[in-house]
Formats: C-alpha cells, sequence, structure tokens
C-alpha cells in the first residue's frame, strides 16, 4: 500500500509536466492541424535556459520561471515563422520534416551553449530536499510544488482559453478558420500565438521539473514523446484530454516501473502510444474527425 | 455603394468568375442567382478576401477593396454570412457574437450593439448561454447573421441563406433581410432559391459559368421567361 502510493504520487507529479508538455503539443496541433516535433527542443531550451538564469546569473527561481516562459513563447514564435509559416500550405510530410529539422537545428545550438559543462546540469531544489511524513507515508517537498505549479498553469491556461479574446479567437481559428477569417481574425496571428503558448507551457513545465531532475542538450525527445502519447491518449485535439492523458501515462509509467522493472518506465509510452493508435485512434477525449498530424 | 468591374477569378487554369461586372447600390439588396458550380460562393469568397482575384476591382464607398485581406475587408465595412452558417459549434451563442467583433475595440460600443441584436433576435438572447451547435438550423442561421453584424457593416454578403431550412423557416428568415435592409444595410443576396430573391431583392443578376448572363428586376423573376430558360431551363 506504501509503495502503491508512493508511485501513484510520483506518477501524478512527472504525469502533471507530461500534461503541461502535452497541453502544448495539442494547442499547436489544435489550430494548425500539424504536430510539432521541435515541441520536447523548446522545453529543452528553455530549461537551460532557466537553468542559465538560476545558477549561473542567480536570478532567483520565480522570476528565472517567468523569463524562461516569455523566452519560451519567443522561441514558439520563432517556430512559427521558420518552419510553419513560410509552407503552411505545404503537405504534411513537408511541414513534419520542417520541425524536426528545427528540432535538430535547436538541439545542436543547445550543445554549443551548454555541452561542455559536464552535460549533465543540476538545478538546486526550490524546497527543503526533507521528506514529510504523512503517517506511514513520506512525501518529498519538492514533488507536491511541482504537482501544485504544473495545476496552476493548467488553470491559468485553461482561464485563458476560456475566458480572453485572444483565447477564444484560438478556439474559434481551431474550429473553423474560415469562419474566423469571415469576422476579420488574423488567423496567421492565431497560429504564431498558439506556437507561442504551446512552447510557453513547455517551458513552464521545463522549469518546473528541473529541480526534479537533470538537464542536457539530448533530453527533449523523450519528454516530447512521454507528452506525445499523452496526446495521442487524449485524443491529439482535447485540451482535457491532454491532462488526463499526461496523468495516465505518468502513472502508468511509475507502477510500471515500480511493479515490473525499471526498464518498463521507457516504453511504457511507446506501448501507449501503440495500444491507443490501434484500439481507440481517437483517444480518450478525441473527436471522430481526425485531421493530418 | 459596391462597384465590381471586370472581375476575373482563377483556380489554377480553371477560370470560375470571366469578366464579372455590377453594382450594389447602397442601401439596397441586390440578388445574385446561379445553380450549382456557377461561381456564386467565389463572388462572395473574393469579396470577402478569402480568395485574390485574378484581375478587375472591387470598389466599396470609394475605397478599392480587391485584393485586400479579410479583416482588412471587414473593417472597411463589409461581412459576410458564409453558405452553411458555419457557427463555432463548441462555443456558446454569446461568444460567437463576441467573436463577431474581433476588429473592434470600442468595448461599450460592442456591449450595446449586442444588447440591440439580442432584442432583434429574442430567441438568441433566450439561448446566449447555449452551445451554438445545440441549436437548429433556423437559429444557428440567426447566430450566423447577427455574427456578422456585430462587425457593424454597412454592407452584407449573405450566401444561400434559405439553404436547409424548412419552408416556415425560410419566411422567417425573409423577413429578416427585409428589417437589416431596412435599418439601411446593402445586401449582396447568393440565393439559389428564386422565390426568396424575389421577395427580398431589388435588382438581380443571373451567374452561369462565372458569367453574367443576366440582369433586371427582382420582382418579376418568377415569372420572366428569360430567367426561366437561363436559370431553371424551362
Amino acid at each position: 500500500m506504501i509503495l502503491l502510493t508512493y508511485l501513484l504520487l510520483s506518477g501524478l507529479t512527472t504525469g502533471s509536466l507530461y500534461a503541461l508538455i502535452a497541453l502544448g503539443i495539442v494547442v499547436v496541433n489544435k489550430s494548425t492541424g500539424v504536430i510539432n516535433f521541435a515541441h520536447g527542443e523548446l522545453f529543452m531550451f528553455s530549461g537551460l535556459l532557466a537553468w542559465t538564469l538560476h545558477v549561473q546569473l542567480g536570478v532567483s527561481y520565480l522570476p528565472s520561471l517567468a523569463i524562461a516562459v516569455v523566452l519560451g513563447f519567443a522561441l514558439g514564435v520563432a517556430t512559427n515563422l521558420i518552419a510553419f509559416r513560410p509552407i503552411k500550405n505545404a503537405d504534411v510530410v513537408s511541414l513534419v520534416l520542417a520541425t524536426i529539422g528545427l528540432a535538430f537545428v535547436v538541439r545542436g545550438a543547445a550543445r554549443v551553449i551548454w555541452g561542455g559543462k559536464g552535460d549533465y546540469l543540476s538545478f538546486p531544489p526550490i524546497t527543503s530536499p526533507d521528506p514529510i511524513s504523512f503517517g506511514e507515508i513520506m512525501v518529498i517537498p519538492q514533488q507536491i510544488a511541482v504537482l501544485a505549479g504544473a495545476i496552476v498553469i493548467m488553470l491559468v491556461f485553461a482561464a485563458f482559453f476560456r475566458l480572453t479574446r485572444a483565447g477564444k479567437m484560438m478556439q474559434a481559428a481551431a474550429d473553423n478558420a474560415k469562419a474566423s477569417k469571415l469576422v476579420g481574425i488574423r488567423v496567421d496571428r492565431i497560429y504564431m500565438l498558439s506556437f507561442g503558448t504551446g512552447a510557453a507551457i513547455a517551458a513552464a513545465a521545463a522549469v518546473l521539473m528541473a529541480p526534479l531532475t537533470l538537464l542536457y542538450p539530448d533530453m527533449g525527445f523523450s519528454f516530447f514523446i512521454k507528452g506525445f502519447a499523452a496526446a495521442v491518449l487524449g485524443g491529439l485535439t482535447s485540451l482535457p484530454g491532454a491532462v488526463l492523458g499526461g496523468f495516465c501515462i505518468g502513472v502508468i509509467e511509475a507502477l510500471a516501473g515500480g511493479y515490473i522493472n525499471s526498464s518498463f518506465m521507457e516504453v511504457s509510452a511507446f506501448i501507449v502510444i501503440m495500444f491507443v493508435l490501434v484500439v481507440r485512434p481517437t483517444g480518450l477525449l478525441g473527436l471522430k474527425g481526425m485531421r493530418r498530424i | 455603394m459596391l462597384a465590381i468591374r471586370h472581375l476575373k477569378v482563377s483556380y489554377g487554369i480553371t477560370q470560375v468568375l470571366r469578366d464579372v461586372t455590377f453594382d450594389v447600390p447602397a442601401g439596397k439588396v441586390v440578388a445574385l442567382l446561379g445553380g450549382n458550380g456557377s461561381g456564386k460562393t467565389t463572388m462572395l469568397n473574393t469579396l470577402s478576401g478569402l480568395v485574390r482575384p485574378s484581375d478587375g476591382s472591387i470598389v466599396f464607398e470609394g475605397h478599392e477593396c480587391a485584393g485586400l485581406s479579410p479583416d482588412s475587408i471587414v473593417r472597411h465595412g463589409i461581412a459576410q454570412v458564409p453558405q452553411g452558417r458555419e457557427v463555432w459549434p463548441s462555443m456558446s451563442v454569446q461568444d460567437n457574437l463576441e467573436l463577431g467583433a474581433a476588429t473592434r475595440r470600442d468595448w461599450a460600443g460592442i456591449r450595446s450593439d449586442m444588447d440591440e441584436i439580442y432584442t432583434m433576435f429574442p430567441k438568441l438572447a433566450e439561448g446566449r448561454r447555449r452551445r451554438a451547435g445545440s441549436l437548429s438550423g433556423g437559429e444557428q442561421q440567426m447566430v450566423a447573421i447577427a455574427r456578422a453584424l456585430m462587425a457593424r457593416p454597412r454592407c452584407l454578403l449573405m450566401d444561400e441563406p434559405s439553404a436547409g431550412l424548412a419552408p416556415s423557416i425560410v419566411g422567417d428568415m425573409v423577413d429578416v433581410i427585409l428589417a437589416l435592409n431596412k435599418r439601411g444595410l446593402t445586401i449582396l443576396l447568393v440565393e439559389q432559391n428564386i422565390g426568396v430573391a424575389a421577395a427580398v431583392a431589388e435588382q438581380a443578376h443571373i451567374l452561369q459559368g462565372g458569367e453574367i448572363t443576366f440582369s433586371g428586376p427582382a420582382a418579376g423573376l418568377v415569372d420572366n421567361p428569360e430567367v426561366l430558360r437561363s436559370y431553371l431551363g424551362r
């Protein structure tokens, strides 16, 4: 029972981060119809930027997070301008290749900037490393902080999406681009905003995750796969589905690692993707009409 | 006044509109009739900036609008009620209307226009929190019209507003179009329903194969042998 509780808490914590990564993937896919394969690299780059701010320049944690989110947004906008807008009417293979190409460029740039410093960079803890006990269950405060932070970001994002004009315009452009153009919404700007928002959420996830793990330039793809699995599980176009998918992947991964073998942690996301594609291609909360990815 | 002169539109090597010229006088309702594939929707989409013309001009109130972006066209005072309604089904009626004012920043004016529109369409006021996708076809058409009105247009382009509606609702639609025109709105109505066009428009043009083949008063359309021959093939 104690092991199960620990695994569930650990799974929910990492799952909340996967949920944030998945949200970024879904936001872009929902409005533009394509998967940004550079999303993991934007996550990694933002985390390393926060490391530079916090560890090298001595900026405290919360301002580092805020600056990384702003820089992440800018990276997302740049992704739109470099890898999407110039070829937005091209076929899906070209769009996917463009984001994959950009992913390699970003990873290469990260290796140039942050490589050669031991490669695995550690982020100091933001809470006391001493565990807190709830009866027989020991909880690491860092996990609670990360989970709470991720939930706050999800709520802020949900409020932005439901209550602000820009958020509603993003929804409108995702639902029906033609109708959006006819009322005067500048859909190209909405695509840019979607890429920026998606990357900003990824940046927030990276900075939340940073104190729990090590940062390195090649980390992006593995986190992208986890987020992608969560997005696929949730239905690729559903924002609540992305959150649900993220938590499910995190818990599945933790339980697989705890009860089967730790090596299953890495492959569990791939197994989930395969399972969903075979059994329920629309995901848990996805729409029936699937679009290009 | 909306003046369309020698308008040509092509999709690749296929010419959809060939040298189309006609006027929509200020404050009038003009009908553009034609069968499937005649170029009616392309005409409206060109006027709305969704399609770029290969040649010709579109002058609205003295401003050249050909080739402008859709948001610029809306800012110039031309809004479209698209074919098939195209409301945002997962969003509330209220949100659909708010987004109709996407080009505006005068928040007080937007609120007052929304109140006025709810007075004009009481059913929408009652269902303002409902998802637009859950409304009937006629109510969705009202949402589409109300959404276009939120941009405060001076010219409204309506693409087959009677299509897919029950005959009893079509009568309501005719009343709405007449009421909007009475308020001073210039309307270019694209229709396949010749009866609706005759009921609301003063002038009618028939588009066939991308060309205007008939122009004349709308009142006698139903009995006009030239119209029946060219449009209905009788």
